[in-house]
């Protein structure tokens, strides 16, 4: 077993294990900070598609942003409520659980009958780009790719998601200004 | 399994590296502060008390490691090494000298912003872990702070990398030198390729970059909660911050990480404005003492001796200025350096159009 296909691995139980843990944990706050580690490993999976860029952004919004605001929001929140949700989880079958578990095991099949299909017949044009040796190697700057195409063929997207973060960040402003008193 | 072990040199020796530059930054600390304040500083221990630090850091090793009985215990253990970890981690893709790079990524400045922003989160475990008022509120102010100063540092950084081109850390300390593969404007009009020294660094290729450097400069003295942006760690008001709590090797860890943070800083702004290994001095027709003094050690030199200048002028500026309060710090972040910094980028952009084609 090579280098990469144990870290690959590694990646994968530590993600799994840690998301396993998130969910199970009584205790809100190092829940939280377990989640951490669930979005590293998955920051690793993401490297070994060879998308490093995804990677990085991933850290750096999740952990350095979205991650930081959710314990903040958890250091804010009522103490009683949070009682109320260490109390909620009770046997690992019990009603509100069958559900989830069905849909769970719903997804997982699809997974697998995806994964079949995909091996039994790849697409024409990746076949015919894997025998002409298109295909990115991990020593490719991507980087400048990503760029040119986030201008051109994904401007529309691009520019749509910026607007929106505009218009949430002006929310966020219009919300905790302070009104002017009449 | 040679590669393997290389890389796991590599690691011990940046880490040696971390170590000793952190007993001596102190020792200068302490030495810049007694000469601010009109005082001796250290001079018990050793000659001129150049021992004192390690006297120190043998003390912190001796000492027990004390759980405070409310802590939640795990993550007031883990936090030290998180603190750490992710300045260190910022370490492997920063270059030293030409040819001598830990790791030559294409996302070396976009990997070294995120792995930096870990650092919050192990500030807020630390903080959170003491289950102490005092430690909260010091890493409460820290995010705060550390999350405002983020956006400053990265306009900066996007200004100048409109300029290089690349997010390589390797190429854009290439790319100021006599090394250079590309051609090099000085100021935008006068071909300095062959001349190299520092006409060729960033700074001067586009003169804005000098208020960028400074906005980078004072921006990223706030993410290391540096004075005089040391709210955090107030010790009139907050005993000691989010590390309150912490002692022996633990403390140890976090001061070192703070040192090893303003040490990977002032090398991130070496490299990316001051012309990284690049030497200072030009070729001047016959005289080519660019060329002389570029090289595996002298590009080691020249790296140590810019970041350690900038490490000193942190220092001197810690020792001089009073701190801010908290509400002077969001307007400094908010209303004067992102708007002086979306300026910068706009003048980045235009300059890279109309000038540098």
């Amino acid at each position: 077993m090579n280098l990469e296909l144990f870290l690959f691995y590694a990646f994968a139980a530590l993600a799994i294990g840690s998301s396993l843990l998130v969910v199970s944990l009584k205790n809100p706050a190092r829940a939280l900070f377990l989640f951490f580690i669930t979005l590293f490993a998955m920051a690793g999976l993401f490297l070994f598609a060879l998308a490093d860029f995804v990677a990085i952004t991933q850290i750096m919004v999740y952990v350095g942003g979205v991650l930081i605001l959710m314990i903040f929001a958890f250091m804010l929140s009522n103490k009683e409520l949070l009682a109320d949700i260490q109390h909620i989880s009770g046997s690992f079958l019990s009603l509100p659980s069958w559900q989830s578990i069905l849909l769970a095991l719903g997804f997982f099949a699809v997974f697998i009958l995806g994964i079949r299909e995909w091996n039994n017949d790849m697409p024409e044009w990746m076949l015919s780009n894997i025998q002409e040796g298109m295909v990115i190697t991990p020593h490719d700057n991507n980087i400048q790719q990503l760029g040119i195409k986030f201008m051109t063929q994904y401007v529309l997207p691009f520019e749509v998601i910026s607007i929106f973060l505009l218009m949430a960040l002006i929310g966020a402003a219009h919300l905790s200004r302070k009104e002017e008193s009449q | 399994m040679g590669g393997i072990l290389l890389y796991i040199l590599i690691t011990a020796v940046l880490f040696g590296f971390i170590a000793l530059f952190a007993l001596f930054a102190v020792y200068a600390e302490r030495k810049i502060a007694g000469f601010v304040q009109d005082r001796l500083g250290p001079m018990e221990t050793g000659r001129y008390g150049l021992l004192q630090t390690f006297a120190d850091i043998l003390k912190l090793l001796q000492k027990e490691l004390i759980n405070p009985s409310a802590a939640d215990k795990i993550l007031f253990a883990i936090a030290p090494v998180i603190i750490f970890g992710a300045v260190f981690i910022g370490y492997s893709v920063v270059p030293w000298a030409p040819g001598f790079v830990p790791a030559n990524t294409h996302t070396g400045l976009f990997f070294i912003m995120a792995v930096v922003s870990i650092d919050a989160l192990g500030i807020l475990m630390a903080g959170w872990g003491s289950n102490n008022k005092y430690s909260l509120l010091g890493s409460i102010r820290a995010i705060a702070q550390m999350v405002s100063y983020e956006i400053p540092v990265g306009l900066s950084l996007i200004a100048a990398v409109m300029i290089t081109q690349t997010l390589n850390l390797n190429e854009i300390a290439i790319n100021q030198g006599v090394l250079s593969t590309e051609n090099l404007l000085f100021l935008g009009f006068w071909d300095v390729s062959d001349i190299g020294g520092i006409l060729a660094w960033n700074i001067f290729q586009a003169p804005h970059l000098i208020v960028v450097y400074v906005i980078f400069f004072i921006a990223t003295l706030a993410e290391c909660n540096r004075a005089p942006f040391d709210i955090p760690e107030a010790e009139s008001e907050l005993i000691g911050g989010f590390h309150t709590e912490y002692g022996g090797v633990r403390f140890a860890f976090v001061f070192l990480a703070e040192y090893a943070m303003m040490f990977l800083v002032a090398m991130l702004g070496v490299v990316i404005f001051l012309g990284g290994w690049n030497t200072p001095l030009p070729n001047i027709g016959s005289l080519r003492l660019a060329d002389w003094t570029t090289g595996l050690f002298w590009g080691l030199f020249w790296t140590l001796s810019k970041s350690l200048l900038i490490v000193g002028i942190q220092m001197w500026i810690r020792w001089t200025l009073p701190r801010f309060r908290a509400d002077q710090l969001m307007n400094l972040c908010w209303k004067i350096m992102i708007p002086a910094a979306f300026i910068c980028m706009a003048i980045s952009g235009l300059w890279r159009i109309l000038i540098m084609n």
